[in-house]
Order: C-alpha cells, then structure tokens, then sequence
C-alpha cells in the first residue's frame, strides 16, 4: 500500500493534505460573500496549519513536544481571533443590517 | 519506519474525511450546515492527530476547538440569522449565475495551479527529509506535556509564554466587551454626524446664524 513509493502515513502526505486544507481554506476566504463564511474558512486554514505543526514534530523532531504547545498557543489565537471576529459581525449587523462583504467594503458611507 | 495497515486505513479514511468535509465547508451555502461540517472535519483530524502520538491535542482539538470555538460560531448564526442570499452578487438579475459560476472557476483555476505548483514541491522536499522516529518515552501524553510547559518555572520560557496566551485572550474579551458596548453615552446623536465633507458643510455654515441670536 503505497503512493509515490512511501508508506501512506508519512510525512509528505501529511504535509500534502495540510497544504490541500490551506487551499480550500483561501478558496472559501476569496469566494465566500458572507463574513461568517469567511471566518469559517479561515478556520479550515488554521486546521491544516496545525496539521502541518504536528505532523513535523511526530516524524522529524521527535525529542519533545514543541508543537503541541504551539498548537495550544494556535488555538488560543483562534479563539481570540473568532471572539473578536464574531462580535465585530454582531456590530456590523446591529447597524448595517448587513454583513456581506460588498457592504463591508462601503464601510464609511450611510446605507 | 514500518506502519501497520491498520493505521494506514484509519489515515487514509480520516484524510479523505477532512478533505470532503473542509470542502462541503467552503461550498454549502446554509451557514448552520457548514458550521456542523467544520466540527465534522475537525473529529477525523483529531483521530489524525491521535495516529501521530498527540492523543492531548487531539482530545483538545474536539473540547476546545469543536467545542467551545465552534459554539461560538453556531450562536452568532443563530443570533443575527444571515440572509439566504449567500452566494449571489449584489448587481441582481440573470447575469448573477453566470458570473457566480465564472468567480468559482476563476477561484478554482487560482487554487488549483498553486496546488499544482507547490504540491510536487511538498513531496520533492518532504521526501528528502530524513525520518527521525519519536524517541522520547511518553510522547505526547498528558504528563511530558506538562513537564515540558511547567517543570523548573523560573527558568522555563516556555512557562513564561504559556502564560501570557492568557493576556492575549484578556485583550480579546476586552475588545469584544468594547465592541458590545452601547454608545448611550456618547453626547451627540448618530443623525447629526456624518462622515462626508459635503453634507458637512452647511451644519458649519449655520453656526454664525446661531450666534447671532
């Protein structure tokens, strides 16, 4: 069972499917229209970025556990990013009854 | 580095989940249904994340992640309630699907050529990565965690910085609070300021017609 003469839980297809959620995730950010989507997409981005992280410490450097901390340092930024993201959108609709991204982008002028 | 077919499957399975579902995220346009497909995606990755021996990041991928992250994003959908528009232009009319359907093989062809670009990269370069297999004992469980985060404090950076994720997420709540804010206290109405200089303009002109009075 083998692709690309490797073993099939090896690193490059690990790092290959990382780089394919990054590539969904930017596909979602460019194409979407609603904010929430977007965000939704970013997270998608963040999923494969930690992939990637744990993937690398589990084949390559495995003496410690730095990407684990990394990955809780990840998710607190998540967290903190969705917060902040998430109220923002709750204040955009409370004044624009709107939150698609072509409204965002007249964001100075009265609706 | 031998692997057991067993694990090979579960990868390959778990692999084909998250890509399907990571997809159906970014494509469906019910914004309450692409939300369960994210906690969908992230149940394989973690089952990923337990093959490579981080069964904690893997338990906390499911509490923190789909649990608490998600939630929060299934109450503001819930909340404001989006429009069913999603996925239209705002220009209206028969054009709408066509340019739609343009956009999405524009984004595909964009992604697609990167993909195809820096994939065979990833292998060429991955592949010529010598393999160091984990040689810690007790990799990945709860208590070489805590030992790597916590043990000797005073000289640990990496103690240090653990905690100060707790500082960034103070500035989150306070920015969030900030935003929550109502503006009751604000001395002038939302009518009476504008941001355009030309509507402006006579609020100024006015202002020596007041003081004659």
């Amino acid at each position: 069972m083998s692709l690309f003469n490797l073993p099939l839980f090896s690193l490059p297809n690990c790092l290959a499917l990382s780089l394919l959620l990054v590539l969904i995730g930017s596909y979602g950010v460019f194409r979407r229209h609603s904010l929430i989507m977007i965000l939704l997409s970013v997270e998608v981005m963040l999923n494969g970025v930690n992939l990637s992280l744990v993937s690398f410490n589990f084949f390559r450097w495995g003496t410690t556990e730095a990407s684990h901390y990394l990955y809780m340092l990840s998710i607190g930024v998540a967290a903190v990013e969705a917060a902040v993201g998430l109220s923002m959108i709750i204040v955009l609709f409370k004044n624009y009854n709107d939150i698609s991204r072509e409204r965002v982008a007249h964001l100075g002028e009265r609706p | 580095m031998p692997v057991s077919p067993v694990v090979e499957i579960t990868f390959a399975l778990s692999a084909a989940l998250i890509l399907l579902s990571s997809i159906a995220v970014v494509l469906i346009k019910n914004p309450v249904r692409a939300t369960l497909m994210l906690i969908l995606s992230f149940l394989p990755t973690s089952l990923v994340y337990i093959l490579l021996q981080a069964s904690f990041v893997g338990i906390l991928q499911i509490l923190v992640y789909a649990g608490a992250i998600m939630m929060l994003f299934t109450f503001v959908i819930m909340m404001i309630n989006p429009s069913p528009k999603e996925g239209e232009s705002p220009a209206g009319g028969s054009e709408n699907a066509f340019s739609g359907l343009r956009g999405g093989l524009i984004g595909l062809a964009v992604v697609g050529l990167a993909g195809a670009l820096v994939l065979p990269q990833v292998y060429h370069a991955a592949s010529q990565v010598s393999v160091q297999p984990v040689s810690k004992p007790g990799f990945g469980e709860l208590s070489s965690i805590a030992a790597l985060l916590f043990e000797d404090p005073s000289n640990n950076p990496l103690t240090v910085s653990f905690e100060l994720i707790s500082f960034l997420i103070l500035v989150g709540v306070i920015a969030a609070l900030n935003f929550s804010r109502r503006k009751g206290s604000a001395p002038a109405k939302e009518d009476s300021i504008t941001t355009r200089p030309t509507e402006a303009l006579p609020l100024l002109k006015r202002e020596p017609a007041l003081d004659r009075k």
